[in-house]
C-alpha cells in the first residue's frame, strides 16, 4: 500500500473530465502504482493545492468506489469565492501533475443500522453520495437517491447514477421544471429510515426542518457541509511531551494533520472524531479544549484529560500532549 | 428504583411525553401499568389522541391497572393475557409505524429488554423510546447450556426447565439476549451447591 509521507499522499492526476460546465472530475493514482489507503462511502479527501507561494487545503468528497483503491476519484466545482483553490484546480492541474493529499477521513458515514437509506442531494453535493451508494448496493441494502440540479447540462451525474440503479434515482431540475420538495420525500417513512442531506446550506436546513415537522429524532438525520470539513479553526500550537517538539497547527489542518506534517505519528483509524483510536492524553492545558469528536463522554470532555488530534482543537497558551 | 453494583444491567428512564414525536406507542406489562397511567396522565389531549397503548396484565406481583388506563382518551388500547402476547402486538404495530413515531415500555426487566429487541429490529434509536422498570426485579435468565429462557427468577441458584441443571444466575446482563445468564452451579463438585440466596429484587 502506498505509504503516506509526512502525512502526505502524492497522487498523480491520470485523467480529468469535464462533467458539468462548472464541475470536473478528476481521477488520482498513486505515483509508485501501488493500492491507496481504503476508504469508507461518504469520506473526503484533503487535497494540497499550491495557490502561488501558498498552499490551500481544500477537503473534496471521494467519489469512487470504496471497494477499489487502485485510484480515488473527486469532482471539483469551479466557485470564484476568492480563495482561489477550486479556481487553481481547474485552470492549473494537468494530467501527469502530482498532488499531494491527506488520508482520507469520514465525517459523514452511512449509519449500520438503518433499514432504508434516503438521500438528498442537490447540485455538486452528490459526489459523497456516489461512494455510500456503491457500498450500499454491495451490502444489498435499501437505499434511493434524490437529487436536484439546475438544468439539462448539470444533470450528468445523475444520469450515471440513474444508470447504475435505475428507478432508486429521482432526478429534479434536469428538465427545467421539476422541484424536489423535502416534506414529500421525508413523510410517511417507515422506523428505521436515515436521511443523508449532501447540498447547499439551504438545502440542508429545509430538509432538517421538514424531518423535525414530521417527529424524525436527529439520530436519523446526517448532513455534511461543504464548509464544515475538515478540522479548522484558530491556529494554536501543541507539545509533544515524549520528543519535546513544539508544533504549529494552522487554521485549516487538524492537530493531527499538522502532528503528521512535522514528520511524528499518532494513531489513527477513520480522522473524523468517530472511533476513538487516536485518543491521546493531555498531561498540561492551559487554555480550553474545542472537543468536536463523538467519542468522548460528557465527563470525560469535562475532565480536559483526554483530546482527539483527529477533530478538536484548543485555544490555549500551552497544550502537552502524551505523544 | 433500583440501586445495584451490575454495571451491564439497562439504566431506567422515567416516562414522560416526548413533545417531538407526532404518534406515540405504549406498551407495558403488570406493575408497568402504574408508570403508564402516569404517562398518559402527562398527556395532553393531542397526544392522547394519537396514542396507541398495549397493556397485558400478566403479573409477578399481581397488580392490575387495566381500569385505571381505559379512563383515557387514547387512539386504541389493546390488552393482551400474557406478555408475549404483548411483545408480538408492539411487533405488529411497529410495522405500520412510520418515523416521527416515539415508544415508552413500562414494567418487568424481561418484559422491557424482549420488548426493546423487537424495537430495534425496527431500526428505532435510544433516543426514540423510554423505559422505565416497575414491579420487581426478577431476572429473566438465559441458560448457557440449553439456550432455554426462564422468566421471573428469584432466586441465586435454580433448575433450569429446559435442561434440569442446577444454575447459578451470574451478574451479567446481555442487552443483545435481554438475559441474565445462567451457569451449571456445581460443576466443580457434582451436587455440590453454592449458598442460595434472594436475588436483588
Ligand atoms: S481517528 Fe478515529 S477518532 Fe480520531
Amino acid at each position: 500500500m502506498s505509504e503516506a509521507q509526512h502525512g502526505a499522499l502524492q497522487l498523480q492526476v491520470k485523467r480529468i473530465e469535464a462533467v458539468t460546465p462548472e464541475i470536473n472530475r478528476y481521477t488520482l493514482c498513486a505515483v509508485d502504482g501501488s493500492w491507496l489507503p481504503a476508504f469508507s462511502g461518504g469520506s473526503h479527501l484533503t487535497v494540497l493545492i499550491p495557490v502561488g507561494e501558498e498552499t490551500k487545503r481544500n477537503a473534496y468528497s471521494l467519489m469512487s468506489s470504496p471497494y477499489d483503491t487502485s485510484e480515488y476519484q473527486i469532482a471539483v466545482r469551479r466557485v470564484d469565492d476568492g480563495k482561489r483553490g477550486s479556481v487553481a484546480m481547474h485552470s492549473s492541474v494537468r494530467e501527469g501533475d502530482v498532488l499531494l493529499a491527506g488520508i482520507p477521513a469520514n465525517l459523514f458515514p452511512v449509519s449500520k443500522h438503518a433499514r432504508h437509506h434516503l438521500f438528498i442531494a442537490g447540485g455538486v453535493g452528490i459526489t459523497p453520495v456516489f461512494a455510500q451508494l456503491e457500498e450500499l448496493s454491495l451490502k444489498g441494502s435499501s437505499f434511493e437517491l434524490h437529487l436536484a440540479v439546475r438544468g439539462p447540462e448539470h444533470a450528468a451525474l445523475g444520469y450515471e447514477l440513474k444508470d447504475r440503479y435505475g428507478d432508486r434515482v429521482t432526478l429534479y431540475g434536469h428538465d427545467g421544471q421539476s422541484r424536489l420538495n423535502t416534506l414529500d420525500i421525508l413523510a410517511g417513512r417507515p422506523l428505521g429510515t436515515h436521511a443523508y442531506v449532501c447540498g447547499p446550506t439551504r438545502m440542508i436546513d429545509d430538509v432538517v426542518a421538514s424531518a423535525h415537522g414530521l417527529g424524525w429524532s436527529d439520530s436519523n438525520i446526517h448532513f455534511e457541509r461543504f464548509d464544515d470539513l475538515g478540522s479548522t479553526g484558530d491556529p494554536f500550537s501543541v507539545t509533544l511531551a515524549r520528543s519535546g517538539a513544539v508544533i504549529e497547527v494552522s487554521p485549516e489542518q487538524s492537530l493531527l494533520e499538522a502532528v503528521e506534517e512535522a514528520g511524528h505519528t499518532l494513531p489513527y483509524l477513520c480522522r473524523g472524531g468517530a472511533c476513538g483510536e487516536c485518543e491521546t492524553e493531555v498531561l498540561e492545558l492551559e487554555g480550553t479544549i474545542d472537543h468536536r469528536d463523538d467519542w468522548l463522554s460528557e465527563s470525560d470532555r469535562c475532565t480536559n484529560k483526554l483530546i482527539l488530534p483527529c477533530v478538536s482543537r484548543a485555544t490555549c497558551t500551552k497544550l502537552v500532549i502524551n505523544a | 428504583m433500583l440501586i445495584t453494583g451490575i454495571k451491564s444491567r439497562p439504566v431506567y428512564d422515567e416516562l414522560t411525553p416526548m413533545a417531538s414525536g407526532l404518534n406515540h406507542i405504549a406498551a407495558a406489562q403488570g406493575s408497568g401499568g402504574k408508570p403508564l397511567v402516569r404517562l398518559l396522565t402527562a398527556m395532553t389531549p393531542e397526544q392522547l389522541a394519537s396514542t396507541t397503548v398495549l397493556y397485558s396484565t400478566e403479573s409477578f406481583t399481581g397488580h392490575n391497572f387495566l381500569s385505571e388506563l381505559q379512563q383515557f382518551a387514547v387512539r386504541e388500547l389493546r390488552v393482551f393475557p400474557g406478555n408475549a402476547d404483548a411483545v408480538g402486538g408492539l411487533d405488529t404495530v411497529l410495522a405500520a409505524a412510520e418515523m416521527g413515531t416515539r415508544l415508552y415500555l413500562a414494567g418487568s426487566e424481561g418484559f422491557i429488554g424482549t420488548s426493546m429487541q423487537v424495537a430495534t429490529s425496527y431500526g428505532m434509536h435510544r433516543d426514540e423510546v423510554l423505559r422505565e422498570h416497575a414491579g420487581s426485579f426478577v431476572r429473566r435468565v438465559w441458560c448457557a447450556h440449553c439456550g432455554h429462557y426462564s422468566e421471573n427468577v428469584a432466586h441465586r441458584v435454580f433448575v433450569c426447565p429446559g435442561c434440569e441443571l442446577n444454575l447459578i444466575v451470574r451478574d451479567h446482563y446481555s442487552g443483545r439476549l435481554a438475559a441474565f445468564q445462567g451457569v451449571k452451579a456445581d460443576s466443580e463438585v457434582p451436587g455440590e451447591l453454592p449458598a442460595n440466596e434472594e436475588l436483588d429484587t
